[in-house]
């Protein structure tokens, strides 16, 4: 393994993740050296449905980076022009500095892992291994070797002599990454590769593969529909809604700091409640209301005009509700239809008012005796907490 | 794609390679061509090999199966790709003279010659002046008799009817021929002084008319009612095949059968017999058959060299005379061979075998002296089937000997139709084909012009790389040959002396040829027949191969290889005999089918004698060929299947039989629906079953489109661009209904296709 | 599995084995008319239900002989010299059809390009016309073609044949394998061509031993065209041969039974031998569905 490359990148992601994701919002910069992996204005459609619209990417040396969005926001196809799989109407793609925009998949020095696997059926699982090495003319010994660490590391060394077809979907899954692996790759692309297993083994999976981009800090694209991985995997998480990146940067940021109404939806379980109101400016204090709710608003937080009257969507997070006991200020009364409780915590589901839509509220677990369905409880939440969304355009104020 | 190229590189020179360096050619000298077997054959090397020995000239034999004789003949012959000389009978002399093939004997048969062979054979290979052939040998057809059940030699038919109604023995025929067949009901023709080809029988078309179908008037009546008479009571089975007769024979359930010397070969030892002529019809007059002679015949390039005329020349002298008597039992057509045995010869040193032999061919010898050559002319061909389906309506009994024969040479006329001999205007043709290429033009240009076009074709390269040698292999060798056929359709004649008559033979097509749209043998009531038949079959094929394609995928199957593999024989075997096995098996009398039907208590089907058995029995014929291939379809396809998605249908709570219309089916469409939409083109074109089991029977209703065309290119007088006409429209029907399929299956079908 | 089904199971096996030898019966029954005819004295047999020689006396051996030649040399050699046809050229047919139709049909489930609909089109159109009379047009086409009298010239034209049908069933099977593994080949480092001869070639195997089967038969059994376009009694194939005891006014049937029966006894153990091959699934597993 190149080491000293990996271990190199490896010390410069953390501070260049997010250096790059501050800068780049509305201008095109040159491609900063430093990038294993560029993509700008990528512009696709498949006959005359667009799937990219202008799509600028960024991932710094070591950085694993995820692609995330629901169905058809255009994440995979995005991967598989990276990949060189398919090609862009328009923008370019760089690689480790070259220019890769028009070059075939081989040329580019790419490692994929399918979300079928895509194991070749015929070989065996040495020879899956060993295929693209031998296509590169690698020597016998190398790829030998190279297949020995591999299998080592993901524990496959009894596997090696068996077909696609013996193995179980967990193994199999092992077997595509191994395939990676092997290959040393400028970088790694990984297509929903957890999609097909259960979800113990797909949480077992997906620590490991933090694991092993951690132990060889190879730089990684990742695509995926479940934000649980997108959160837990990412050094780098970029949000894709209808061929455009909605928002990007470390993932905790855009969980705490979410840009739009549907980034603020997207991410987060269960999702952030959203009531319309408006603003009310009362003795200096802004206050944000509507739909049952009343709170005030952190107005050091907001550098835009939080004009009197604005129209507004309020979002909070039920996480960041609680059951308002004593003289803790309230923000709203939830009519509690039915209480989910999951041990640690609980989470009660309910209206606000008569018309208005489901609310939920996280509850601590000590509370969920008590809180009955059709029963009205107190909620309160830190004016910090509270998100504001301008009710015309969705995006968030700020 | 420098591995793809080395790979087909690699391919088309293994292929070279192994299969070139067997035929490097030899020096070919003269080169002669025979339909013969067995001891003809043999017969007739031993007589080249002395030509050879004697004259140090090369000649070079080569033995061509019969179906495909004429075909190679003509394939060959205009192309100077030819034999020399060639064995033939002399009936088919009015082709070769159709396609050019022959050329007048010349010096092979000098004048001097003519007392050497018999009168009767040098006037069968003589037509309109000329000697076109060396006469060979002679068939014609001879009474064998078996001499335990009729101790005396039957005379007369009397003598025979006189067992009728199994008086000889139970289940014993007193006599067997193949009374449906023009052929030898001629015999009966011919006693009553009828005439089955010729001048017309009525006297209206005078002395200039042509000859042609004559099989009318009282004679020709008075043979059918005495045919059927025969039939009706019982002295001759039903449409008893070749083969069914010599079954008969050696069986002892024929005390006696009308054959030719071919059957002696097969009899051998097994039955006693004698031979004797054909009985008379007391009253009447003497049963008289048809004449065949092979003859050796000189096509055009060989006429020119003299080795060849040596050789034909010398193929009729004595020596090789004696050969073909002795060693190929031949009614040779020499006649020293004959007035050696009159003169008694060395009878005496000869073993008893020898002796039957020689008694044998002097009895045909005996019968071919009453024999009535076959007449010589091209329009000869056409006469047979219609008086063959007379024939068998009139022993069927539905229809009077009138009626049926008026009939008939109805229907000869309507093929002989002549067609238009005044120059044709090529004004619509040019007006139909210039506005279909200028649609196409049209289209190609809208395309071309096309926003993107040129990147598209240019994002095509590397996909023509792929599809370019299958495109070529696929244009030459199948879209050429295709596309020379169908420009015939428009001409009229033979491929030699084509005339051109524009949309002529489309128009008479459509047009039923002036006669109702739905009359017997239009294009549209085929065309009906040929739907129902195509319909039929395919729905067969398909169940029948998913069934056994999904009963064998089960998991868990005992024999499931011994299964797999009986059930592709039919497949395996050649179906020319399978297709005859099961003919043999509808065979009203002596079937397989109806002895099963007895066995259950059944009434026994004449089987062609109506439409609808016709069709069930020709049905079941193709079904047998064609499930096999269609359930290996199936077996490939449903590989392909995982048995997650079946077993998720079953955790689904799937029953099996949804499980397979919900999953299995829509599943298996797209590997299936290629072969179901190919299957059903094959079988729209399915023409040889149909030749073969019903030939067409009843009354050519069974016949199918393409049946129908090949019985113009082949048994009409070669009228080819008329079966080109055929040929096209068959394909713009087809074109049509897979285009019409393909909008109803929508999107689906499309891509599948 | 509960006890109920299980029965279930029983009986539908038992259901099954019958369908089976109905099936099998049909299929057998017109053969053991071929092969009584085949093996019978009398070169026809008696009408019966059952078509089994009546005892021992009626069996003989003498169609093979006659038809293999035995005890004539020269006449056993031939027949082995056409039998060595028959198998090379079915085999090259199967092979060149393979060849040709295959990167044919791989460019025609893959790719997009100009021309595509019409050439899938226009293939299907050539199956639809009938051939009538094409054998002459073929002969001269061969004949410019300097490949008359070859057994090339024959397999060329045999393939020819049959690569469209090759064509749409191997179009069939590539669109069923997930374009996935040429994928993931293509990104492991290989060209096109490299992910369709070592990926997609192998996936497919099964269904291009199926096609090639179906090259071998149509060759295997034909016979008008061979007899037209080959020159040398040396060169024939065996349905030549066979077709040659049909004669215009008789039928050799027992000796034309005997080869029917020789020619189809190397199909079937071609198809016993190879159907684990053709009918294994080898898909599945390489791709989680």
């Amino acid at each position: 393994m190149s080491e000293a490359i990996h271990a190199a990148s490896r010390t410069a992601t953390n501070d260049g993740t997010s250096a790059s994701v501050e800068s780049s919002d509305t201008s095109l910069p040159e491609v900063p050296r430093a990038m294993r992996c560029a993509a700008r204005g990528i512009k696709k459609a498949f006959g005359a449905t667009p799937i990219l619209r202008g799509v600028d990417l960024e991932i710094p040396e070591g950085t694993f980076a995820v692609l995330v969005g629901p169905s058809g926001c255009g994440k995979s196809t995005l991967l598989r022009l990276v990949a060189g799989l398919e090609e862009a109407d328009e923008g370019a793609i760089t690689l480790a500095d070259r220019d890769v925009t028009h070059l075939p998949p081989r040329d580019r020095d790419v490692a994929m892992v399918f979300q079928s696997y895509a194991l070749y059926p015929h070989l065996t699982v040495r020879d899956n291994l060993a295929f693209g090495l031998k296509l590169r003319g690698t020597s016998t010994a190398e790829i030998d070797e190279r297949i020995e660490e591999a299998s080592a590391m993901l524990g496959l060394a009894k596997l090696l002599d068996r077909l696609p077809k013996q193995l179980s979907g967990g193994q199999r899954q092992r077997v595509a990454m191994g395939r990676a692996i092997v290959r040393r790759p400028t970088i790694f692309l990984f297509d929903e590769p957890l999609s097909n297993l259960d979800a113990a083994l797909r949480a077992e999976v997906r620590v490991e593969i933090r694991r092993l981009h951690d132990r060889l800090g190879a730089t990684t694209l990742y695509v995926t529909h479940d934000q649980v991985e997108a959160m837990t995997l990412a050094d780098s998480l970029w949000v894709l809604n209808g061929g455009l990146v909605e928002q990007k940067g470390p993932p905790l940021e855009i969980y705490e700091r979410p840009r739009t109404k549907f980034v603020a939806t997207f991410l987060g379980s269960p999702q952030m409640n959203l009531l319309s109101g408006r603003l009310v400016k009362e003795g200096g204090l802004v206050f944000a209301e509507g739909g049952g709710v009343r709170s005030r608003v952190d107005d050091e937080r907001f550098r835009s005009e939080l004009d009197d009257g604005r129209e507004v969507t309020i979002g909070v997070r039920p996480h960041d509700m609680f059951l308002a006991k004593g003289d803790a200020p309230k923000i709203a009364e939830l009519k509690v239809e039915i209480v989910e409780a999951l041990g640690s915590e609980a989470f009660a589901h309910g209206w606000l008012t008569s018309s208005g839509p489901t609310v939920i509220a996280r509850l601590d677990a000590a509370d969920a005796r008590t809180v009955k369905p059709g029963s009205v409880i107190p909620l309160g939440a830190a004016p910090t907490s509270i998100h504001l969304f301008d009710a015309a355009t969705d995006r968030a104020l700020a | 794609m420098k591995h793809l190229r080395a790979l087909v590189t690699l391919i088309a020179v293994v292929a070279m390679t192994v299969l070139l360096p067997g035929c490097g050619e030899p020096p070919r000298g003269i080169v002669l061509w025979h339909p013969y077997r067995g001891g003809e054959e043999a017969a007739l090397k031993k007589g080249v090999l002395r030509f050879e020995a004697e004259r140090g000239l090369k000649v070079t034999v080569l033995a061509v199966p019969y179906e495909a004789y004429l075909a190679k003949l003509e394939a060959a012959i205009p192309r100077g790709n030819g034999p020399d000389v060639f064995i033939g009978p002399h009936n088919r002399l009015g082709e070769y003279l159709l396609h050019r093939l022959v050329a007048p004997v010349g010096d092979a048969f000098p004048d001097a010659d003519a007392p050497r062979y018999e009168p009767v054979t040098v006037a069968a290979i003589t037509y309109e002046g000329e000697r076109w052939a060396v006469p060979l040998a002679s068939k014609c057809g001879a009474l064998y008799y078996n001499p335990r059940l009729l101790p005396e030699a039957p005379r007369t038919l009397d003598d025979l009817a006189a067992k009728r109604d199994f008086a000889l023995g139970p289940g014993i025929w007193p006599l067997a021929y193949e009374s449906h067949t023009a052929y030898w009901h001629s015999a009966l023709l011919h006693a009553y002084g009828g005439e089955l080809f010729g001048a017309p029988a009525s006297t209206e078309g005078g002395a200039g008319a042509p000859p042609g179908f004559a099989m009318t008037g009282e004679a020709a009546e008075r043979s059918l009612d005495k045919a059927r008479e025969l039939v009706a009571t019982r002295v001759v089975p039903d449409e008893a095949s070749g083969d069914l007769v010599k079954t008969l024979f050696t069986t002892g359930k024929a005390a006696s059968v009308i054959s030719g010397p071919w059957l002696a070969g097969d009899l051998e030892d097994k039955v006693p017999y004698e031979v004797v002529p054909l009985p008379s019809i007391p009253g009447v007059g003497a049963m008289r058959p048809f004449l065949t002679v092979d003859g050796v015949f000189m096509t055009p390039e060989g006429a020119k060299s003299e080795g060849a005329r040596a050789l034909a020349r010398s193929l009729g002298d004595a020596a090789s005379a004696a050969e073909r008597a002795e060693i190929g039992k031949q009614v040779v057509a020499t006649r020293s061979y004959w007035s050696a045995q009159d003169g008694g010869g060395d009878a005496a040193a000869l073993s008893p075998e020898a002796k039957r032999q020689r008694a044998l061919l002097v009895a045909f010898h005996e019968a071919s002296a009453d024999a009535i050559p076959m007449p010589v002319s091209p329009a000869m061909n056409p006469v047979w089937v219609p008086a063959e389906q007379a024939i068998r309506k009139v022993l069927r009994g539905d229809a009077s000997p009138r009626d049926a024969l008026a009939e008939a040479k109805a229907r000869y006329d309507d093929v002989m139709r002549t067609p238009p001999r005044e120059a044709v205007s090529p004004a619509p043709l040019v007006v139909v084909v210039g506005l279909a290429l200028l649609a196409a033009a049209f289209a190609v240009v809208r395309r071309v012009r096309a926003p993107g076009f040129r990147r598209e074709l240019a994002a095509s390269k590397p996909a023509y790389k792929y599809v370019l040698h299958a495109a070529i292999t696929i244009l030459v060798l199948v879209v050429l040959p295709l596309v020379a056929g169908a420009a015939m359709s428009f001409f009229a004649g033979t491929r030699e002396e084509a005339r051109f008559v524009g949309l002529g033979n489309y128009v008479e097509i459509l047009t039923a040829r002036g006669k109702p749209l739905l009359s017997h043998g239009s294009f549209y009531l085929t065309l009906l027949v040929t739907v129902a038949w195509t319909v039929v079959n395919v729905a067969l094929h398909v169940s029948i191969g998913l069934v056994l394609g999904i009963a064998l995928a089960r998991p868990v199957l005992r024999l499931r290889a011994i299964y797999r593999v009986l059930l592709i024989i039919p497949w395996a075997v050649p179906s020319y005999v399978t297709a005859l096995a099961w003919k043999g098996m509808f065979h009203r009398q002596f079937g397989a089918i109806n002895a099963i039907l007895v066995a259950l208590g059944a009434e026994p089907i004449s089987w062609f004698a109506k439409f609808s058995t016709a069709f069930a029995a020709n049905v079941s014929t193709n079904v047998w060929l064609g499930f096999p291939f269609m359930m290996v379809v199936v077996m490939g396809a449903l590989t392909s299947i995982s048995k997650d998605v079946l077993e998720a249908a079953e955790v689904d709570g799937a029953t099996r039989w949804q499980a397979f219309r919900l999953v299995t089916l829509p599943l298996l469409r797209p590997t299936l629906l290629p072969a179901v939409v190919l299957g059903s083109v094959w079988t729209f074109n399915m023409f040889n079953v149909v030749f073969l089991v019903s030939g067409g029977e009843p009354d050519g209703t069974t016949d199918i489109l393409v049946s129908e065309a090949y019985r113009w290119a082949f048994a009409r007088n070669a009228q080819l661009g008329y079966a080109a006409a055929y040929a096209v429209i068959i394909f713009g029907l087809l074109a049509l209904m897979s285009k019409v399929l393909g909008r109803i299956g929508g999107g689906d079908a499309k891509e599948a296709i | 599995m509960s006890a109920r089904s299980k029965r279930g199971s029983a009986l539908e096996a038992v259901l099954v084995h019958a369908l089976l030898l109905v099936a099998v019966v049909y299929a057998l029954y017109p053969v053991l008319w071929v092969v009584t005819l085949a093996l019978s004295k009398a070169g026809g047999i008696e009408p019966r239900v059952i078509p089994v020689p009546h005892g021992a006396d009626e069996i003989t051996l003498d169609n093979f002989r006659l038809v293999t030649g035995a005890g004539d040399p020269e006449r056993s050699w031939l027949f082995a010299r056409q039998l060595v046809n028959s198998l090379v050229v079915s085999f090259a047919t199967a092979a060149t059809a393979v060849a040709i139709a295959t990167p044919a049909a791989y460019a025609l489930a893959r790719f997009e390009f100009v021309g595509k609909r019409s050439g899938l089109r226009g293939m299907l159109l050539t199956q639809m016309f009938p051939g009538v009379a094409s054998a002459v047009p073929l002969y001269l086409i061969l004949d410019a073609l300097h490949l008359l009298d070859t057994r090339s010239g024959l397999v060329l034209v045999y393939a020819a044949t049959a690569v469209p049908f090759a064509v749409f069933q191997l179009r069939g099977a590539f669109l069923a394998i997930p374009v996935d593994l040429e994928e993931a080949a293509m990104v492991d480092g290989a060209t096109r061509t490299q992910a369709f001869l070592k990926v997609a070639l192998p996936a497919a195997r099964p269904a291009i031993a199926v096609t090639a089967l179906f090259a071998f038969m149509s060759a295997w059994n034909e016979f008008i065209l061979a007899a037209t376009l080959l020159g040398r009694e040396s060169a024939f194939t065996l349905p030549v041969v066979l077709q040659s005891y049909v004669g215009e006014y008789s039928t050799q049937w027992g000796a034309f039974a005997a080869g029917a029966i020789l020619v189809s006894v190397p199909v079937m153990v071609l198809f016993y031998v190879a159907q684990r091959q053709l009918l294994s699934g080898l898909t599945a597993g390489g791709v989680k569905g």
